[in-house]
């Protein structure tokens, strides 16, 4: 079936500001978005968007479908296309865009360092784990830092969401010893903090969820 | 001009575990043309082949792998692999890795096809994510530079040896120089030469072609592994997990037709023949709508597949609209790892002075003729630390190597012409069109079957290919984010090693492991238990015979 997809063009060589351009292409229904975004680049070789792994595993190609950021190759047509036959993409809000569909991800990545973004393994550690424990971990290890999450918070603030996700799940980790220390360290207040663990599953196209208990730590 | 003693290349998992080592004795940093956390180890989902357990040994591993590799893995190298696996994964798991764990709170291991043992560590299905992320917030913690989005465009060899490298910057359209002593590619598999693959899109053999132009020997390139389960259509993967947790493949008679292919290991019988056994069965007439094959989990129960094979569901549901939970998926082969590459020693030391390999871009050689699964991963971390470590070595007693103006002047020179454009007005055809008819090309006549003939004919039709390459265009405009030049780059990259490939397998008059020769249907150990080293010869390469390193285990007729 033909998807009129309205993208967001913006090249910083030659333009004052971003502007909408439309292809046409030819698609299935359960084809993702990232596939028609593939055939519109054969149309425009110029046209720029990230991508690589095509299953919603590297967190490349995070954009804004129809206004809402969700990652293009974890959306269906069907699920995206609107009435009237199209879909609009945009490059992720509170993310500079560097070129058409690409922002600028270094301010992201830097601020995963506010958090000591690594286990600081205690020295008699014996190297178990329960199995419960390590389950707790399992959701929030899961995240691709594709930045979802920050392009759809209202006031994504001074840290990035992505950053608190990692903390959180190093504030479970046994092996750690900073543990609670960490939830200091994040500066984000406690019921801030249970308000994100609870609305991020709704953001975070990997669904990611965090134990709240993790507050009481 | 921009120098660190120690540059990786890539960023993925032998990239960052031997920028790590490298870096605890050398200044260090990582380029990547993706950022590290997108590489494509982190779709990995099986899990790290290591004999942990009290029943397991070393040298049962050690044995699985050469038999796994048809006999041609080197067995000092697969002794190395096996040995170093245990240390490694205690490495990891005080690095912070989230393993899942025993009911006593060990690493927990499952079963992957062609093991002897539940022998693969893993997070769920989310193995290479984990362990990805996890070196990430390492190469964090010690503050190792890294370039993001840039790639590797040329290796600048001055008297034989590699003094640094030209990189091209994406965001700011700019080629730079990096000298360095040693430089560690790191840069994966080619995946994307095939049309049916379980690969990313950034997987393009970069590195193995520029390692070639710039005179290294590659070897074992016509060992191209198939997976037997990817989603039928899109092609991702279905993780061997699947089978390891006791999945059942179907014929459309319902039948589990492992029984005529592999009666004792059944569904985890190795790679290479499960996939023939799929392909043939399609082509007897057994599979559905002539096309693909069931693999089938709903008797395991939800609670299993939710626990330990999340990610499957989750794509299985997504792209292609079955719950496997309560519903066979539809799977057929496709292409999966790249067994040949860069010809490397225990130490990732190529042919190149100054260049070092690890991961799948190397060939050292673990895999031999057939990769067993959960062997890729072990080995980029155990050949991706020893390279890091050899080339910190190196960095120490080495002075830097000289890189003249001449040589620089040259390569910029050379990336100028290209972009001025070559052919003008032949635009009617495209990098996109090359591709297609390249990746097709290989999927069809150089796939899980080969004959004579086909790859005859492969090989005649890309070098076609290739002239009509030579006369494109490159898309340049100073621009940044300009992937369209950068695909133009890649395509050229197959195009190399598609012709090395097939020439390759022309050439191999045997089958043995991946390499299945239908008018040479027998390995033949008299002729051909040898690797293939092929290097860039004056307008086509080189090829020639190099020993196998044969220790402990003598070849046997390999069955399962
Ligand atoms: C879907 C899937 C599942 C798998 N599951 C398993 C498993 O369960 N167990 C197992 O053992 N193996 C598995 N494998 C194989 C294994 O994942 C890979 O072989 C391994 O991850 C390769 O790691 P690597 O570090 O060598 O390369 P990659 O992870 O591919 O990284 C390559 C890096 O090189 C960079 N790069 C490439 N070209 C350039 C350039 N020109 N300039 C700059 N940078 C460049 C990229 O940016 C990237 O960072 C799987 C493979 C696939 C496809
Ligand atoms: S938490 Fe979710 S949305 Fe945010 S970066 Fe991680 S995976 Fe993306
Ligand atoms: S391409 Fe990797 S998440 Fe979409």
């Amino acid at each position: 079936m033909n998807v009129v997809l309205n993208i967001c063009r913006f090249n910083p060589e030659v333009d004052v500001k971003p502007y909408f351009q439309e292809f046409t292409v030819l698609v299935e229904e359960h084809n993702t978005v990232l596939d028609a975004l593939l055939q519109a680049w054969q149309q425009d070789p110029g046209l720029s968007f990230r991508r690589s792994c095509r299953s919603a595993i590297c967190g490349s190609c995070a954009l804004c479908i129809n206004g809402r950021p969700g990652l293009a190759c974890q959306t269906l047509i069907r699920n995206a296309i609107t009435e009237d036959g199209r879909i609009t993409l945009e490059p992720l809000p509170h993310f500079r865009q560097l070129k058409d569909l690409v922002v600028d991800l270094d301010p992201f990545f830097e601020s995963l360092k506010a958090v000591v973004p690594w286990v600081v393994i205690r020295d008699n550690h014996d190297g178990r784990m329960t199995p419960e424990v390590a389950r707790k971990l399992e959701s929030p290890a899961t995240c691709i830092l594709c930045g979802v999450c920050h392009a759809a918070m209202d006031d994504p603030g001074e840290v990035k969401p992505a950053a608190l996700v990692k903390g959180l799940r190093l504030a479970l980790d046994p092996r750690d010893v900073l543990g609670a220390a960490r939830l200091q360290l994040m500066k984000v207040p406690r019921d801030i903090l249970r308000l994100f663990i609870k609305n991020l599953p709704e953001k975070c196209p990997k669904g990611i969820t965090v134990p709240e208990d993790v507050c009481h730590v | 001009m921009l120098m660190h003693e120690v540059l990786v290349v890539g960023g993925g998992l032998a990239g960052l575990m031997a920028a790590l080592v490298a870096s605890q004795k050398a200044d260090v940093a990582v380029l990547s043309k993706i950022y590290p956390t997108r590489s494509h180890s982190g779709a990995a989902q099986g899990g790290f082949n290591a004999a942990l357990g009290e029943d397991d040994s070393i040298e049962d591993h050690i044995f699985d792998t050469v038999k796994g590799s048809d006999y041609l893995g080197d067995q000092d190298a697969i002794e190395v692999l096996c040995s170093e696996g245990p240390e490694v994964i205690l490495e990891l798991e005080r690095m912070g890795v989230p393993w899942t764990r025993t009911p006593e709170g060990r690493v927990a291991q499952r079963s992957l096809g062609g093991a002897g043992f539940p022998r693969a560590c893993f997070a769920a299905d989310f193995s290479g994510h984990v362990v990805l992320h996890t070196l990430f917030e390492q190469v964090l913690r010690r503050g190792i530079k890294i370039y993001p989005e840039w790639h590797l465009v040329e290796l600048l060899v001055e008297d034989g040896q590699v003094a640094g490298v030209l990189a091209y910057d994406l965001a700011r359209a700019r080629l730079e120089v990096i000298r360095s002593k040693a430089v560690i590619l790191a840069t994966g598999g080619y995946g994307r030469a095939f049309a049916k693959t379980t690969n990313a899109h950034a997987n393009t053999g970069d590195g193995m072609a520029i390692a070639y132009r710039a005179g290294a020997i590659l070897s074992d390139m016509e060992f191209v592994q198939f997976h037997p389960t990817t989603l039928y259509g899109t092609n991702i993967l279905i993780s061997e997990a699947a089978r390891g947790e006791g999945g059942y493949l179907r014929n459309c008679h319902g039948e589990r037709f492992m029984v005529h292919y592999a009666p004792q290991k059944m569904e985890l019988a190795p790679r290479d023949v499960v996939s023939r056994a799929i392909f043939k069965e399609i082509k007897e007439g057994r599979g559905f709508e002539g096309q693909y094959v069931h693999l089938d989990l709903t008797h395991l129960g939800e609670a299993l597949v939710a626990e330990r094979l999340p990610q499957v569901r989750d794509l299985a549901i997504r792209y292609a609209g079955v719950d496997p939970a309560s519903a066979p998926m539809p799977i057929e082969p496709a292409q999966h790892y790249s067994m040949g590459g860069v010809r490397t020693d225990v130490w990732g030391m190529t042919s190149l002075p100054g260049l070092l390999a690890a991961g799948e871009v190397a060939n050292v050689s673990v895999h031999g003729a057939n990769r067993l699964g959960g062997n890729s991963l072990l080995e980029t971390v155990v050949f991706g630390r020893r390279a890091g470590h050899r080339a910190a070595q190196l960095a120490r007693q080495e002075p830097w190597p000289t890189l003249s103006a001449a040589t620089i002047t040259r390569a910029y020179e050379s990336w100028s012409s290209l972009l001025a454009g070559r052919g003008q007005g032949v635009q009617e055809d495209s990098t996109f069109a090359i591709r297609q008819e390249m990746t097709n090309l290989m999927t069809n006549q150089v796939g899980v079957f080969r004959v004579g003939s086909e790859l005859e004919d492969a090989v005649n039709r890309l070098a076609k290919l290739k002239e009509r390459y030579q006369k494109l265009k490159p898309p340049g405009g100073v621009q940044p984010f300009n992937y369209a030049l950068m695909d133009y780059l890649e395509v050229g990259y197959l195009l190399d090693l598609c012709e090395i490939i097939a020439r390759g397998a022309l050439r191999r008059t045997e089958s043995r492991g991946a390499h299945y020769r239908l008018d040479y249907p027998q390995r033949d150990d008299q002729n051909w238990l040898c690797h293939t080293f092929v290097r860039r010869g004056e307008d086509r390469p080189e090829f020639s015979n190099g020993p196998v390193k044969i220790t402990r285990y003598a070849p046997q007729e390999r069955g399962y």
